[in-house]
């Protein structure tokens, strides 16, 4: 079940490159942006539904 | 007579090689049961459930669809009892006596007697897509299968092994079997049959080709139609026709093992295969490439990008199905970052850039620490962390 997402910004190329998932048991997980990736997938249901996705890029 | 050639010929037609010039062999090398890919047939995946990475016992399972022990091997529970599942030793029974050292056990800690109408719980396996190719799925030339396996339940009764295909229109077929005897070992066998429907094609790729649904409790949701015991479009109705309650009391344990899924219509003797295989085979789903079982224990090299941010590469194990989500055990003083003669503790790790060519890497970033930039350092669980802290990589269907 999920609790939160967040865009994970690399900081050295400052790119979006991650997905940080938190469940709702607490478990984090970094998700790749990959489709065939079932969090992955999961992921875009959740934002599909109007849920909102963490996003605090660098600056 | 020198042998210098083989014809190959009758062999790929399941005939004996005769050498060139020479006489066939009188008697067969193959087994009386010898069916053409005997290797590998099985397409169910640690169906002996020898290997479980994550975890050998989980208590307190009422909820969600995770794969808590034996690799593979997920379980979907809503609001039918509270569970504890185990990867059990074996050391009597038939399933023992069969060559079967260990189990899927599923253990009753809080029951249900009044399931609700969505109430389930199931243990299920997903198959890649492009491994079940050669049944020919959703053509006139589809193949039957045939599931084997053994199970010990507490109670007896009807229960229900229930197949689903997700590809293009979403197929099912089910089959009922019966407990005869309480907490016995039992071998069962079921074939469904082919499904010819072109709806009911499975894609070539690493999706979800097809479920294999052990159903252990089922709302009236899943039992209050017809079952389907030909292949037909989804109906939640006729998936779990018949099906016992096995939530009904904390007396109540499940059990199975030994599960093979095969082309055809009988089955075969369980296709065992060595340890390193079946690792090779579910860590393709799922991989732990390190744990903290003691202290120390090394995660990856890499450098101090500022000084208080450590970048390292972490090689993760054989390319897997897709690129995998990454997950590092929290909790304070987990990680420690070794250089400059000593060690900063921090409580977690960053993962990301996560590639899946050839092999998997991922980038591992710790931070707060203090050390000096450009320095080369280590990354390891600390001597504080606990034993099952733990790095994994998980690219399950």
């Amino acid at each position: 079940m999920i609790n939160t997402v967040e865009k994970i910004y690399d900081k050295i190329s400052n790119n979006f490159d991650t997905y940080k998932l938190t469940k709702t048991d607490g478990t984090i997980c970094f998700v790749p942006l990959d489709p065939d990736n079932t969090d992955y997938q999961a992921i875009q249901e959740w934002i599909a539904e109007g849920n909102t996705v963490i996003d605090n890029p660098p600056e | 007579m020198a042998l210098s050639k083989i014809d190959v010929s009758n062999m790929l037609d399941e005939t004996l090689p005769v050498a060139q010039g020479g006489t066939g062999v009188t008697s067969t090398p193959f087994p009386s049961n010898y069916s053409p890919n005997l290797n590998f047939r099985n397409a169910i995946i640690n169906g002996n459930m020898s290997l479980a990475q994550r975890s050998t016992s989980v208590a307190s399972i009422s909820s969600g669809n995770t794969i808590h022990t034996c690799d593979r091997w997920k379980t979907y529970a809503s609001s039918a009892g509270t569970w504890t599942q185990t990867q059990e030793a074996l050391t009597t029974g038939d399933a023992y006596n069969d060559g079967f050292s260990t189990s899927l056990k599923l253990d009753c800690t809080t029951a249900n007697g009044s399931l609700s109408s969505g109430s389930y719980l199931q243990i299920a396996q997903s198959i890649e897509a492009q491994n079940l190719q050669y049944i020919k799925k959703g053509t006139s030339n589809a193949e039957q299968l045939t599931a084997s396996f053994w199970v010990k339940s507490t109670k007896t009764g009807t229960n229900i092994l229930q197949f689903v295909s997700l590809d293009n229109t979403v197929r099912i077929c089910a089959k009922s079997y019966t407990i005869n005897s309480s907490d016995t070992w039992e071998k069962k066998t079921i074939t469904i049959p082919a499904d010819t429907s072109s709806t009911g094609k499975i894609d070539n790729n690493n999706g979800e080709g097809m479920r294999m649904i052990f159903w252990i409790a089922a709302g009236t949701n899943y039992t209050s139609g017809t079952l389907a015991t030909t292949w037909a479009d989804t109906a939640n109705a006729n998936r779990a026709v018949g099906q016992i309650n096995n939530a009904d009391s904390t007396s109540n344990n499940f059990e199975i093992t030994g599960v093979q899924l095969e082309a055809g219509n009988s089955a075969s003797d369980f296709e065992f295969l060595p340890v390193d295989v079946n690792l090779d085979r579910c860590s393709r789903y799922f991989t732990i490439p390190a744990r903290g079982a003691g202290s120390d224990t090394t995660i990856c090299n890499g450098t101090m990008y500022t000084a208080s941010e450590f970048y390292g590469v972490l090689e993760v194990g054989k390319k897997m199905r897709a690129i995998p989500t990454m997950s590092g055990s929290t909790g304070s003083n987990t990680y420690g970052v070794l250089g400059d003669a000593s060690e900063d503790l921090t409580s977690s790790v960053a993962i990301g850039r996560t590639t899946n060519e050839g092999v998997v890497k991922c980038r591992v970033n710790a931070s707060s620490v203090s050390k000096t930039q450009g320095q080369a350092a280590w990354l390891r669980f600390s001597s504080g962390a606990d034993s099952n802290s733990f790095i994994s990589a998980d690219a399950e269907l």
